[in-house]
């Protein structure tokens, strides 16, 4: 699928959310629920700003030292009888988990929801080389029956509801019961026990891998990466660079973290930690083992203003506390990763030509910032993204850039300014009605289709002040 | 004490009334208050859009305005977190970085100067009405001024506040944001308006003129029955 | 080959980063340790009392017994569930400590079908058709009700995932405050020289999935109930 998903335009993909109703209603009530949720596990802890500042710690020192802890990774998988293979591109990632599944004569792979290989596109690689892929987390399994994209990093498929999932599952899998949503699970669990139990090959993400012992962490609720991870023969693990903790200690933190701050569970119902291969008098777990480490992007932000995107853990919680996010919905990103954190990162990934409008997706009211539990300054990012659009990329549209430097001469002129605002009542009058403009000249036009603008005052500030001191003087 | 009214573009142009309301609550707590008439805008429209070049003019234009000033207070989180921006923002030119240090550091919005430096938590004002309090994003997560407001509202004879649900949320103005993203924009304040009008207040108080421009157009546009103040208004009303 | 493109791309991370490639960092110091704080100084009834609160909010039963009355306990929780007899269990040491043989023979007796995870081939297949699996925790944590497996020879990874219930019995000298202090004992081991358990199992009550309309659906792919019993082992 790769980062990018459709080709609409930006204002396109707006108006298509703004106007799915169904899927803001059923945004809008998530949002409130990860949202209290969040909040009152902040509140159980007491100090959650110290929990903050630990995350930010570990993942400001993990970054700058990454280099020694992806090769101490790289050496405990390896002495656990792993094998590990760098890539720098989704290409090469592809090609190596084609080549392992090849090996292995590989028809039947099973997946655990992983937002890294939806970035890399690797089931579609895997099916172009004649493997059936399943994915197995529920909100996976139904947007591939559905053939849809994820609209939402922890939760995928948000933006669907029962009814929908009840008829994707009627016309792809002959299901024949009700919406309910604990049938329609029951159904799944039914369905995917098979594929579990037939996979050649079990594929999954990588949520924290922990570098003094070459653990895998995965952390889940519904038991799919578990099985994953048990049942086939073989299992590969991708991972994005960034994704290394140094060691069990700070594992244990990033994962309260994470938890906390995705759904407001003390700690999600599976947390597992993955060492290499089974041991040789164990019976279950992969006899084969291999840990795909992915750039596809991210080494070039390292050692950049932008560094501390890195230190994302894949939370959403900025997602849900985003009020844009809210009315538009992810698909409306155009990316795999939407919300503030999507915004900052796609960019950097996937570059500006298709994405220089994310970064505007925004009203910069830092809701994203204030709820990020590592830290991370999103809506700063966000407006240093905005500088590169302009000033680097002079991708700005022409109108705008001759408006700011009109504005630039405005602000710094005291006597242009003085005269504006002086002048603006007489300059709005021909739109002004009962001390309201409706419809608004230019840029104002977006702005008065749903509401009203203000008529400037009769008399300025700076006139009553200035008249004031003369009768001050006067007296 | 002597202090520098900040008056901010939008009260200027629009709300002159909120300046007025800002001089006298001042100088009733023995401000000398002044108005350095050379202060234009803070430049964040220029910033937030990513024009910080275009920014930076208005920085300095405003850094030479207010340079002479003891203190500098302004009826905008927005804008005096803009201030406290211009630091970071000149970081590169150490002369400006430091100028811009100094304003910056005697800078506050107006209901932090009063409790924070005059410690006065009630203005003894008198507001016969039912009102709901929008706390701006900026004022609060940016500047953090999240308790100061309240205090003196709560100490408002006659006031009755009740609680905007969903309060932090952002109301969607967003400076450009309004115009560049103004369909998303209109769905958000939409929202506000609905939790505005589920408290059944008779008066919205603010204490950022953007947001409530924002918030009172589309109310006004609504036909809802809500009246608009800036909390200056609100304190200094006897 | 065991480890591909390592050194070009562990280059380019220094490079990017300014420096030269690091081949030495010292352990990190951090400015605060909210996870220490969690029930500092709790007794281990009081943990115990934590732990009871956090089952209900995860769907989990939760019984208190002596190692004289298991026995009865584990009848009593096995009663309560339907379905299939069968009951995988994990073996190793502790299984003769707490005396479970004797137990699981008395419940033969009432028609379940035992079968103890002995690392053989079958082991699997019978667990996917058991109706319960039993476990013992190795570290349990009172913060979140959570019981820590080291998974091995003798305990397998199906037993807590395959069957439709899920037991796990939990020696009171387990309890600890949370997940800080199992993390700990692990990179003591790990620093010690002894390497981590090829898979270490956080399991947190029953699985569950908020996937369809942010409904919380109890039981997916994993166990669908779960059940506590800790005994008094101190």
């Amino acid at each position: 699928m790769g980062i990018k998903i459709g080709d609409k335009p930006y204002a396109e993909r707006i108006q298509a959310g703004i106007e799915n109703s169904f899927m803001r209603q059923a945004v809008s009530s998530a949002q409130g629920r990860f949202r209290s949720g969040r909040l009152k596990a902040a509140e159980e802890l007491g100090d959650w700003e110290d929990w903050r500042t630990l995350g930010e710690e570990i993942r400001h020192h993990t970054m700058e030292n990454l280099d020694y802890y992806l090769h101490q990774l790289s050496e405990q998988v390896e002495k656990r009888g792993g094998t590990v293979f760098f890539a720098e591109t989704a290409e090469e990632a592809n090609a190596y988990v084609q080549e392992v599944a090849k090996k292995k004569q590989a028809r039947k792979v099973v997946k655990s929801k992983s937002m890294v290989t939806e970035e890399i596109g690797l089931n579609e690689a895997l099916e172009k080389s004649g493997c059936e892929v399943v994915e197995s987390d529920l909100g996976e399994w139904i947007l591939q029956l559905d053939e849809d994209p994820p609209s939402h990093i922890v939760t995928p498929a948000l933006h669907k509801n029962k009814e929908q999932i009840r008829e994707t599952f009627a016309n792809k899998k002959g299901y024949t019961k009700t919406d309910q949503p604990e049938e329609l699970a029951a159904f799944a669990r039914e369905q995917l026990r098979k594929d579990f139990l037939e996979a050649d090959l079990g594929v999954t993400g990588c949520n924290f891998a922990v570098a003094e012992s070459g653990a895998v962490t995965l952390v889940t609720n519904e038991g799919n990466a578990r099985m994953v991870t048990s049942l086939p023969d073989t299992h590969i693990a991708v991972m994005g660079m960034e994704r290394v903790v140094p060691t069990w200690e700070e594992l244990e933190v990033v994962v309260s973290l994470l938890t906390r701050a995705a759904v407001g569970q003390k700690l999600t119902s599976y947390i597992t930690a993955l060492t290499g291969t089974r041991l040789e008098d164990e019976t279950d777990g992969p006899e084969d083992f291999h840990l795909v480490i992915v750039d596809n992007g991210r080494l070039k932000i390292l050692g950049t203003e932008f560094q501390s995107a890195l230190h994302c853990i894949r939370c959403a919680a900025c997602i849900n506390a985003c009020p844009v996010y809210r009315h538009v919905g992810g698909h409306s990103y155009g990316s795999i990763y939407p919300g503030p954190i999507g915004a900052v990162l796609t960019p950097l990934l996937d570059g500006y030509e298709d994405h220089k409008d994310l970064p505007y997706a925004s009203t910069l009211c830092a809701a994203c910032t204030e709820a990020c539990p590592v830290k991370i300054p999103l809506h700063e990012h966000l407006i240093r993204h905005r500088e590169i659009i302009v000033e680097r990329e002079q991708r700005g549209a022409k109108s705008e850039e001759w408006m700011m430097k009109g504005f630039a001469k405005w602000a710094s002129t005291p006597a242009a300014y003085k005269m504006s605002t002086k002048m603006a009542r007489t300059a709005m009058k021909p739109w002004t009605k009962d001390e309201q403009i409706e419809k608004g000249p230019g840029p104002l036009k977006g702005w008065t289709e749903s509401r009203d603008f203000p008529a400037p005052a009769k008399k300025n500030f700076r006139e009553w002040y200035k008249q004031r001191e003369k009768r001050r003087g006067e007296a | 004490m002597k202090v520098s009214l900040f008056i901010t573009c939008l009260c200027d142009t629009f709300t002159p009334d909120v300046g007025k309301d800002t001089v006298q609550l001042l100088e009733r707590y023995g401000c000398d208050v002044d108005f350095p008439a050379n202060q234009t805008c803070c430049g964040q429209p220029a910033f937030n859009s990513g024009y910080k070049q275009e920014a930076i003019k208005a920085m300095k234009q405003m850094i030479r305005a207010f340079e002479a000033s003891q203190y500098v207070v302004g009826p905008s989180g927005s804008c005096v977190q803009m201030i406290k921006e211009y630091p970071h923002a000149l970081k590169d030119e150490p002369e400006w970085r430091e100028r811009a240090q100094a304003v910056a550091e005697k800078t506050y919005e107006l209901t932090q100067f009063l409790v924070e430096v005059l410690h006065v938590e009630d203005v003894k004002s008198t507001f016969q009405g039912t009102a709901t309090y929008h706390p701006s994003c900026h004022m609060t997560r940016l500047l953090g001024v999240k308790d100061a407001p309240r205090i003196l509202l709560e100490n408002v004879e006659g006031l009755h506040l009740i609680e905007l649900p969903m309060k932090e949320d952002c109301c969607g103005f967003g400076g450009t944001f309004a115009v560049k993203n103004a369909a998303v924009s209109g769905q958000m304040v939409d929202e506000k308006a609905q939790h505005i009008d589920e408290t059944g207040a008779e008066y919205l108080i603010g204490g950022d003129m953007g947001c409530l421009m924002n918030m009172g157009g589309c109310m006004s546009r609504n036909k809802q029955d809500v009246k608009v103040l800036h909390i200056a208004q609100v304190l200094n009303s006897q | 080959m065991t480890v591909h493109n390592r050194t070009s791309f562990l280059d380019r991370v220094a490079e990017n980063l300014g420096r030269e490639r690091r081949t030495e960092v010292q352990a990190p110091v951090y400015s605060v340790q909210p996870q220490d704080r969690v029930f500092q100084g709790a007794t281990q009834d009081e943990l115990i009392e934590k732990l009871e609160a956090q089952c209900s909010v995860i769907h989990t039963s939760f019984d208190r017994t002596t190692r004289a009355a298991l026995g009865d306990s584990l009848q009593k929780v096995l009663a309560s569930f339907e379905g299939s007899r069968k009951v995988i269990s994990a073996g190793g040491p502790r299984l003769d400590e707490f005396g479970l043989p004797g137990i699981y023979d008395e419940l033969r007796e009432e028609g379940f079908d035992f079968r103890i995870w002995n690392d053989q081939e079958g082991d699997v297949t019978f667990a996917e058709q058991a109706g319960v699996g039993i476990v013992f925790s190795d570290i349990t944590l009172a913060e979140s009700g959570t019981v820590t497996l080291f998974n091995d020879k003798h305990n397998g990874r199906s037993i807590s995932l395959l069957p439709e219930t899920f037991i796990a019995i939990i020696p009171k000298s387990t309890l600890v405050p949370r997940m800080t202090q199992a993390a700990r004992v692990i990179h003591e081991q790990e620093q010690k020289g002894n390497p981590v358990s090829s898979c270490v199992s956080f399991i947190t009550g029953p699985s569950n999935s908020a996937d369809i309309e942010m409904n919380l659906i109890v039981g997916v792919h994993g166990p669908v109930k779960a059940a506590y019993i800790l005994v008094e082992d101190l």
